[in-house]
């Protein structure tokens, strides 16, 4: 089958669907991939690199026949309009909003694979093109804040005087809030994260970031991944401690979205009034009407001194990154549509994460899928640890001790003093072997066995007391016992010899 | 001839020094520093040893024999030795350990047959008793050690031989041998008691076999080790019964340094050594029938990740298994590490006690490589500092890295100590397939958001990212 993939005709959008990496990896799928001239431009992909890659450099109406298109936003009318029967377009398409193209398509019978509709599975992590453009998005937030924010991040003691460090607060922690602590706590700020699920925790404070909570008990998971809508006390405590660290912090993320609904308003206009004069706001659900009351979408605004950056295409602003990491989701999932990598398309509705995304199939609308509960860390969470009931560690008991002293006790009552005194050196013997080897590193238990084996071999004292008898058959036995001792006592020391001679520093 | 130079008195004083030189060869072996100078100290007991005995009183005679039988051994000896590859060294460890049982039922027989001392009374009964299991250790630590050397060199299968009611059939076989003791004992004359001699020799002899072939291949470790304490104890015995000290010593050494090993071996497996004995893995109906869930789907990458991801890191952590060896990897690993080095990354090694084939065996097939030993560490120095790494590459290995040991209470491995690599940032397992490992289970680290697979020969993938 032919893949086309053509510049994308949104506006500012520099990112492309396709980049030269993952094109061999495409084409090992089975398929043929025709490209736009000058493509990848604006992402710094040039023609030749394509080309190289396998990609055949075509005119635009012929790509537009291929089997399959890729893209990153979702077409337009002109280009809905050129999409032909039974064509499958994959691409970021929001099937919930956008109802009346979602029917065209399905009048026109062309196939609709939905980016933004990959479900939330552990196994579709690779797929999902909404949290690596999250991801560039976190991190790019920070550098937009950087940028115009008038001091270092980080604190210096310098000659002239000392730099505090700057003071960043991140809410939500997800992708995009997770890739925004580590890009800011990188740059040398002191950061502090708020969520309303408490199993992030830990992450976010394995990323160097301080974790804030409030005191009242409440868990913001949910089963779909995202955080869901929490009671009204929550809400109000949440509320007095961004109050609170607004006073303080130079730099606000705000990354809080809940899916299907307007991103709830979490910096009022009484907050911002409480921030410093050059301090950031940078508002990442301002595509969904802004977590900040005063954001402007796509716009940088100026209150009092303090600047609200309300940009939606942060990933694009970073078109190499995005589009590498789009085109690696998109390879994944041309992965799992091509089960015998022979390059035709299988559409297979059984499974979960193909059924998700696919929301026109043969001129039907199956958006909605059905719902699958997902959320992994959850499950994991109800685990209890286990007990590791290690079966070796008996526990301490008296009884082996008096067996042993009692065995000890019926010996000394019947043996002869000679076995008493052959007795006592064993036993002895049996305690400094035990204390000298436990010293032996583990390392070296392997010349340990070889040199016991020689060790052993001291029996050979044994045969050799015996040899000098005068019978035949005791000599004959005692010879050869001699003989296979010397074997190991050779062997063994001389083995051991080689071993040793390896470790070295 | 007679080349009596030491009295008694000169032979005892120099089985002294012999010993404690002995001991400091065990001593020795506690950092790889003072190890050959260990080695060294062994060597030279045993030349004090054999010198005291030949030229004290105990031997009057035959020495152009003895020289020339123990020149042919020694010969034989150092031929082995330099001929072995450290991949056989379990097989050689075994074949050795199957030669002190040996000798010590000759030894035991030739003092049977030609009695040093007249004893009478309860002496004649210990020194019965003592001469009766001498070769009983020393017959089962034969047969043993050989059923141990074709299971470990390939020539027997190494599944787990499973006999109907096998444990009464030990059990028979342990009576019968206390039985025949028993009428060994209280034989009024040496013709007499021949017959339960030659009994129990047939017994131990397969008593020895059973043991060794009833047990899996994944316990082969502790087998090894079994066996080593064994014909250490067999030296003992052998001393009590021709009243030598530095025999008696020396063998208990032996004996205790070859428990330990089976004891960490046990534990490393979280095994109880009863267990072990009793029968391996995989003899156990109910292991197969442990199904996990559907843990979702591994996430594979090709060599140029593999690659990108490895000059990302800072820190790495390789984890050999025997699979390792097997493909003779550690030598491209070898060259890896040279690499990276002059990248400024950080390699380190990190072992599973049973990662090889005998305990410390994963040290010597990477010595061999001549990976440096001081970046060699072992699974507890580690567990705890993974969040420190970047990526973890397991090579060749499985079940000594599966969390399931940890996570879940009914899988058949559960308890046993693991490498937790998972803990680091990444994990890159380098796999043939997604077959599981020695203990059959499902491996869920494959399945984990932060573990990639890199499927192919190990040895080859590791080449091309040279």
């Amino acid at each position: 089958m032919d893949i086309g993939i053509l510049k994308e005709s949104a506006h500012q959008e520099r990112r492309v669907a396709i980049t030269p990496s993952v094109i061999s990896k495409i084409r090992k799928l089975g398929y043929n991939i025709f490209v736009e001239k000058e493509l990848g431009l604006d992402a710094n992909f040039s023609d030749s690199e394509y080309v190289e890659a396998g990609a055949i450099i075509s005119d635009i109406s012929s790509i537009w026949s291929c089997d399959v298109i890729l893209k990153i936003n979702k077409p337009n009318e002109d280009e809905a309009a050129k999409l032909s029967k039974n064509q499958t377009l994959i691409s970021f398409f929001s099937p919930a909003t956008h109802s009346v193209l979602l029917k065209k398509c399905a009048k026109d019978n062309i196939n609709i694979l939905s980016m933004d509709s990959v479900p939330r599975i552990s196994r579709a992590q690779k797929m999902d093109a909404l949290s690596s453009m999250a991801n560039v998005a976190g991190s790019r937030a920070v550098i937009e804040a950087a940028h115009i924010f008038g001091r270092f991040f980080g604190g210096q003691i310098t000659a002239a005087g000392k730099i505090p460090p700057a003071k960043v607060l991140i809410i939500g922690a997800g992708v995009a809030g997770l890739s925004a602590i580590g890009t800011a706590s990188s740059l040398g700020a002191i950061v502090r994260a708020f969520d309303t699920r408490p199993e992030v925790k830990e992450q976010v404070e394995s990323l160097g970031a301080q974790f804030l909570t409030v005191s009242l008990n409440e868990d913001g998971s949910s089963t779909d991944g995202y955080a869901k809508v929490m009671s009204k006390e929550f809400i109000d405590a949440e509320m007095s401690l961004f109050k609170e660290q607004c006073k303080d912090v130079d730099i606000i993320i705000t990354t809080a979205l809940i899916p299907g609904k307007e991103a709830p308003k979490l910096i009022t206009k009484e907050m911002i009034d409480l921030m410093k004069p050059g301090s950031v706001i940078v508002d990442l659900a301002s595509q969904q009407g802004g977590n900040c009351e005063l954001c402007i979408r796509d716009e940088i605004s100026n209150y009092n001194g303090i600047k609200i950056i309300g940009y939606t295409d942060l990933p694009s602003r970073l078109a190499s990154q995005s589009s590498e990491l789009y085109a690696n989701n998109l390879y994944h999932i041309l992965d799992e549509l091509t089960p015998n990598n022979d390059g035709i398309i299988d559409i297979n509705m059984e499974d979960d994460v193909i059924r998700g995304m696919t929301v026109v199939k043969n001129g039907i609308i199956t958006y909605p899928p059905p719902k699958i509960q997902v959320s992994l860390t959850h499950k994991v969470e109800e685990k209890k640890p286990v007990d590791l009931n290690p079966v070796i560690e008996k526990k301490d008991s008296l009884i082996p001790a008096l067996i042993a002293i009692s065995v000890l006790f019926l010996v000394g009552a019947f043996a002869p003093e000679s076995f008493m005194n052959h007795f006592t050196v064993f036993v002895l013997a049996c305690f400094v072997g035990y204390m000298v080897i436990w010293n032996v590193t583990a390392s070296l238990h392997t010349p340990l066995m070889s040199v016991t084996n020689a060790v052993s071999s001291i029996i050979i004292i044994g045969a050799l007391t015996q040899i000098s008898s005068v019978d035949t058959l005791s000599l004959i036995l005692s010879g050869f016992a001699v003989f296979i001792a010397s074997i190991n006592i050779f062997g063994g020391f001389a083995v051991t010899k080689r071993i040793l001679g390896m470790f070295k520093k | 001839m007679n080349l009596e130079i030491f009295n008694m008195e000169v032979v005892r004083a120099l089985y002294v020094v012999s010993t404690v030189l002995f001991i400091l060869t065990l001593g020795g072996l506690s950092n790889p520093e003072t190890s050959r100078r260990g080695n060294q100290y062994g060597i030279f007991a045993m030349l004090i040893a054999i010198t005291a005995t030949i030229l004290g009183p105990q031997v009057s005679g035959n020495y152009s024999i003895m020289i020339i039988v123990i020149l042919l051994g020694g010969s034989l000896g150092l031929l082995l030795s330099k001929r072995v590859k450290m991949t056989e060294m379990p097989e050689l460890v075994a074949i050795l350990h199957s030669l002190v049982g040996l000798a010590a039922v000759l030894v035991g027989l030739v003092n049977f047959i030609n009695p040093i001392n007249e004893y009478v009374d309860v002496e004649k009964t210990i020194h019965s008793i003592e001469i009766y299991l001498g070769i009983f250790i020393g017959m089962v630590t034969f047969s043993g050690s050989i059923v141990a050397f074709g299971k470990l060199s390939g020539k027997v299968s190494g599944n787990p031989l499973v006999l109907p009611g096998k444990h009464y059939l030990n059990l028979i076989m342990v009576l019968a041998i206390i039985f025949y003791g028993y009428q060994f004992v209280s034989a009024e004359t040496i013709d007499l008691s021949v017959y339960p001699l030659a009994i129990m020799l047939t017994i131990s002899f397969l008593f020895g076999i059973h043991l060794v072939a009833s047990i899996g291949g994944a316990d082969m470790p502790v087998v090894v080790s079994m066996l080593n304490s064994y014909s250490g104890w067999a030296a003992s015995v052998t001393g009590f019964m021709l009243s030598n000290d530095l025999l008696i010593v020396v063998g208990a050494l032996v004996g205790s340094s070859g428990a330990i090993l089976s004891y960490i071996m046990c534990r490393a497996m979280n095994r109880s050594f009863i267990s072990v004995i009793a029968g391996g893995f995989g003899s156990d109906s109910s292991v197969a029938s442990v199904k996990t869930e559907d843990q979702g789907e591994v996430q594979a990458i090709d060599i140029d990740e593999f690659k990108s991801m490895i000059t990302a890191s800072n820190k790495i952590a390789i984890i050999p298994g025997y699979g390792m060896a097997v493909a003779q990897a550690q030598f491209v690993v070898n060259q890896m590490i040279d690499i990276l080095k002059n990248k400024n990354i950080e390699v380190i090694f990190v072992i599973h006690p049973v990662a090889g084939r005998m305990p410390g065996h994963m040290n010597v097939l990477l010595a061999e490589a001549k990976i440096p030993y001081d970046i060699v560490y072992e699974m507890d120095e580690v567990n705890d500092g993974f969040k420190n790494i970047d990526l973890s590459i397991v090579i060749g290995a499985n079940d000594i890295v599966n969390p399931s040991a940890l996570e879940d209470p009914n899988s058949p491995i559960a308890g046993m100590p693991v490498i937790e690599c998972w803990r680091g940032s990444h994990t890159v397992v380098l796999k043939r397939g997604m077959s599981t490992g020695y203990a059959g289970v499902e491996n869920p680290l494959f399945f984990k958001g932060n573990t990639r697979m890199l499927f192919g020969d190990a040895k080859e993938s590791l080449l091309k990212t040279l």
